[in-house]
Parts: C-alpha cells; sequence; structure tokens
C-alpha cells in the first residue's frame, strides 16, 4: 500500500472504483464543500477537487480537500503546474501531507486565456509529467526536487490525467506510458463518448502492458442539455462525441432524462471494457445528479464505507 | 540585438553523433557581430568538426540574417547540392535562425549556440539584456528604464528590500533597476511618475507564441497579436487541462 487512501484500497481490493469531481466555490464558504461531501460521500470512493478549474479563479483545492477530509470522504487533490512554480507545489504536497490527504491528480492545468483572469502571467515551471515524477520522489526517495532530503513519509496515491481521444490519436497511449513510466499509480480520463474508439485504445494501452501497472479510471460526463452536449461537440477539443448521442439528445422529451440515461449506458458499456477499473463521474455544475447516476449504473452499494480515517493517518 | 553564445563542443559532438556529414549555418547580422556565428566561427566550427571526425560538406552565410526565411530560402536552394551531401546542418545562429533553417532543409538540424537575450550591445566585449519582449512597453513611466528586465523579480511598484550597496542582492554585479529609476526619473523631473500604483501587468500580451499577419489587418479592424487565433468562451464543460484535449 502506498498511501492507504481508501480509493487505492477500493482498487488493489479489486472492486470498481467510482470517484466524482467537485467543483469548489467561487467564494470562502466552507459550506458548499460540506453540502457537496453529505451528498456524494456514500456513492463514491473518492471525491476529486479542481484546482483552478478552466483558470477561473476558486477556494484552493488544498483547502477544499481538507474540509471533505473532515466530512469523512476520501479527497483527490487536483495539483495544475499553471499556478505554481516548483517550491509552491512542494510546499502544497506537504501541507496536504499533514492534512491527510492521500490521494493527488497531476494535471497540467488549462491555459489562463480560458479563465476569468486571462492577463495573469502562467507558470508551467514543470509539467505534468515532471510533476508526476517529482511526488513520486518525494514519496519513495524522500528527496525534493533538489535532493535534500525531506523528513517523515508523504505518502501519495499518485494519479494523472489522460486523453484517449485528442488528436494525434496514435500518440495518445505513447503519452501514457511516459507518465506510467514517471510514476502514476492511477489514472482518470478524459469523458468517454466514443465507446468504440476507448475500446480500441484501451486494447492498445493493454497491449503495451500498461494496466499492470496502473488503475485507469475511465471519466464521463453527465449531459444535461441538447446545449451542452452540442457545444461539447463543436468546441471542446478532445472530447469524441458520436452523432447518435446528439441525436438522442435532441430528440428526448426530457434532456436530463435522457442525458442520464445516456452516462448510466456508457458507465455500464466502459465496465465491460477489459482493464477499466473504475469510472470517474465529472458532473460539471451538476453534481447533485450522480448518486443517481451510481445507482442506476448498479455501482451501489459502494464497496466498504468512505466515512471513517483511513489508515496511516 | 540577440544575444546567443556557443554550446560547449562537447554537447554539440553529442548532438551530432550518429550523424557523418554536416552542413554549417551562420548569421550575418547578431551572431557575427557578437562573434557567435560569423565567418571566423564558421571556420573553427568546421576545423573542430573534422577534428572530430566529421566531415564539413559546406558552409552558408545568408546575405540577409538567417532569421529572414525569404533570403535564407533563396540561399539554401543555391547550396543544394552541398545540402545534399549533408545528413545533418548545424546553425550558428539563434533560435529564430535555426528554426528557420530547419524548416527549409530535409535533414535534421541543429542548433549550435543557446539564445540569451535581447540586448544593448556596449562595446563588442560587452552587451546587457535590455528588453523581455513583454508587448506592453513601460518606459514612458520609468524614466527610460526597464524594470521589467532589469528588476530581477520584474517589480512594478519600485525596489524591494534586497538593495545593498547600490547593487541587487540577486546579482550583485547589478545596479538596482529601481534605484536607477528612481534617480532618473528625479533628473527628468517626473518623480510624481514614480507614486503612480501601477496594476497588475496585461501578460496577455506575451503570450506565445505570438504572430503578426499583416494581411488580417482591416478585415478585422485590429491585427493579429498574442495568437492568432480568437479566444472562445469558457463553457461548462470546459473543466481542468483533462478537458480541452489537455491531458493535462
Amino acid at each position: 500500500m502506498k498511501s492507504g487512501s481508501h480509493l487505492e484500497k477500493v482498487l488493489t481490493a479489486g472492486h470498481f472504483a467510482v470517484t466524482a469531481e467537485l467543483g469548489p466555490p467561487k467564494g470562502g464558504d466552507a459550506g458548499v464543500i460540506r453540502h457537496g461531501a453529505a451528498m456524494l460521500k456514500d456513492v463514491c470512493d473518492a471525491l476529486n477537487v479542481t484546482d483552478n478549474q478552466t483558470a477561473v479563479v476558486r477556494m484552493s483545492s488544498v483547502a477544499a480537500c481538507a474540509i471533505l477530509k473532515q466530512e469523512g470522504v476520501d479527497p483527490v487533490l487536483q495539483m495544475t503546474c499553471r499556478d505554481r512554480n516548483r517550491l509552491a507545489i512542494q510546499s502544497d504536497i506537504l501541507g496536504a501531507s499533514a492534512l491527510g490527504i492521500r490521494n493527488i491528480l497531476c494535471l497540467t492545468g488549462d491555459h489562463q486565456k480560458f479563465g476569468n483572469h486571462p492577463t495573469a502571467k502562467n507558470v508551467h515551471d514543470i509539467d505534468s509529467i515532471q510533476l508526476v515524477q517529482m511526488v513520486k520522489r518525494m514519496r519513495d526517495e524522500r528527496k525534493f526536487d533538489c535532493g535534500e532530503e525531506i523528513q517523515g513519509e508523504l505518502p501519495f496515491f499518485i494519479g494523472a490525467a489522460a486523453n484517449p481521444f485528442a488528436d494525434p490519436y496514435e500518440f495518445r497511449p505513447i503519452r501514457l506510458a511516459k507518465k506510467v513510466k514517471a510514476g502514476a499509480d492511477f489514472i482518470q480520463s478524459q469523458a468517454v463518448f466514443n465507446v468504440e474508439k476507448f475500446r480500441d485504445y484501451m486494447a492498445r494501452v493493454r497491449d503495451m502492458g500498461l494496466l499492470e501497472k496502473v488503475y485507469f479510471l475511465a471519466g464521463v460526463i453527465p449531459v444535461k442539455s441538447v446545449g451542452m452536449i452540442r457545444y461539447m461537440k463543436e468546441s471542446v477539443a478532445g472530447l469524441d462525441i458520436p452523432d447518435e448521442l446528439v441525436r438522442r439528445m435532441e430528440n428526448a422529451e426530457k434532456a436530463r432524462e435522457e442525458g442520464v440515461r445516456i452516462c448510466v449506458e456508457l458507465i455500464q458499456q466502459i465496465r465491460e471494457i477489459p482493464g477499466v477499473r473504475g469510472v470517474h463521474i465529472m458532473a460539471v455544475a451538476w453534481e447533485s445528479i450522480v448518486p443517481r447516476i451510481v445507482e442506476e449504473a448498479g455501482l451501489l452499494p459502494r464497496p466498504v464505507a468512505s466515512t471513517g480515517p483511513t489508515q496511516g493517518e | 540585438m540577440i544575444i546567443t553564445e556557443q554550446k560547449p563542443l562537447d554537447e554539440i559532438l553529442a548532438i551530432l553523433e550518429g550523424h557523418e556529414s554536416v552542413f554549417l549555418v551562420g548569421c550575418p547580422i547578431c551572431a557575427t557581430t557578437w562573434g557567435t556565428g560569423g565567418e571566423p566561427q564558421l571556420r573553427q566550427m568546421k576545423a573542430a568538426l573534422e577534428a572530430a571526425g566529421k566531415r564539413c560538406v559546406g558552409t552558408l552565410m545568408p546575405e540577409e540574417s538567417t532569421c529572414d526565411q525569404r533570403t535564407t530560402r533563396l540561399m539554401l536552394r543555391r547550396s543544394k547540392e552541398a545540402l545534399e551531401q549533408a545528413d545533418a546542418v548545424l546553425v550558428l545562429a539563434c533560435g529564430a535562425g535555426t528554426q528557420t533553417v530547419a524548416a527549409l532543409v530535409d535533414v535534421p538540424t541543429y542548433p549550435a549556440n543557446n539564445t540569451l537575450y535581447l540586448a544593448r550591445l556596449q562595446s563588442l566585449m560587452v552587451s546587457d539584456e535590455r528588453c523581455r519582449l513583454c508587448g506592453e512597453c513601460v518606459l514612458a513611466e520609468t524614466g527610460g528604464i526597464c524594470p521589467v528586465t532589469l528588476c530581477a523579480k520584474g517589480l512594478a511598484n519600485g525596489p524591494c528590500g534586497g538593495y545593498r550597496d547600490g547593487k541587487c542582492e540577486v546579482d550583485g554585479t547589478q545596479d538596482c533597476a529601481w534605484v536607477l529609476i528612481y534617480r532618473r526619473l528625479h533628473e527628468l523631473g517626473q518623480e510624481e511618475r514614480f507614486q503612480v500604483i501601477r496594476e497588475p501587468k496585461d501578460w496577455s500580451k506575451a503570450r506565445h507564441p505570438r504572430l503578426i499577419d499583416k494581411r488580417l489587418e482591416g478585415e478585422k479592424g485590429e491585427s493579429t497579436k498574442g495568437g492568432a487565433q480568437p479566444a472562445p468562451s469558457p463553457g461548462p464543460s470546459q473543466r481542468e487541462g483533462k478537458r480541452k484535449g489537455g491531458e493535462a
């Protein structure tokens, strides 16, 4: 056991894991996080807290994760390289460890151009693969990036993102291999809509022997409206949305119901693909739908109560 | 002027490992003046590579700046015969010159230099960095002295506490930019400019890679700058790097 996090235990025990994403508030109210925790803690094994997603300023991921811990949820700290240099990143990692946070998802981060501070300077002192490697060295060798020793343990379960659909498609498994080589323990992927293409991707990833080294959680996004699926299809690079799904949303009497049905179907199909060890539900500004999706997908009850402290704390 | 320094020969030889026949390109402007890519350096490089067992199949000094694709393309065409024998090209210029050549030839193209900074040339021996190409020039407010470049922290509102004996604590050989600015504004009778609180900078002007296509000017009422494509409005579905193509 590398971290003793609940997520790690669920995965190592061979369960099909369920994680979900929680966006922190654009304000300083802890109640929003506590509300999210109450809503989601019994339907998922761990909750990802985004880090200024889309480069929009929100409550810090470390703080929100600490609140989740208080609420008995196993948090996944999302850490981007956009806003911090290697000093700040390492210091936040020490702080996160002190707060009992055991999972970290290492990301590059969206460009500030897409957020609410487009005139900001970005940092990108290191990139996501270097971050994975840095956390691994901090954990396994107890060394800072500079080589100096770290006192005490930093038991983190190290995650990275993967996009099976972005162009160039052939390149994607190769990039995943690099993340695994750098030290990723688990992967949470971009949202899957095109199951056929994803199956093909997973076959290639499996052939490369990567799935023996990393737990792969496939991402899904429940779609709330026709406008949302059209927008994602047309404007979001790296998503592959079959026309059929757009048509289903367009023809549905109740778009939200159809969105839930599609998401549940996708989870059931994805679950059948060899090597997929869990699902990561990114309900963008629609977290309240997650319990229903998890239930209808037949993923309840979760293996062990997600409340209570995890080992190693 | 763009200041470059030649990479150590060991590094250049490591880069060229596996290549036998090398074609050399210099630059007649910055790298010639600064002595990192002129005719003498081409000769020295040729000798050094031959001493290391490489074959130097030709050298080229473009007539204009190597980063000027128009002339460099023509001159590379004229060197076609020599280039056909080359299995690598080594460019003694800045990064822009090297990339210009790399895009015009079919063999691997390598840099002989590291590109350092945009400088004032004080003499053939001394150059100092003067501009960081930030895209939003503040020299009107700072007495013609750039704090973005000359302050190690790029401070916008005056010196920090790391000022010692007139020098910056980060580099004891360098003056404190803000002390220089303050004194200069005083001499110019513009001290009041120091009092103005400068707001955070618009770094989007420095967003790379930058590109200007003057042909598009007037079409949209403005030139393209700081990124060629219009910014898509962030939608609900774009979150974290994972969302937008980014595996983040």
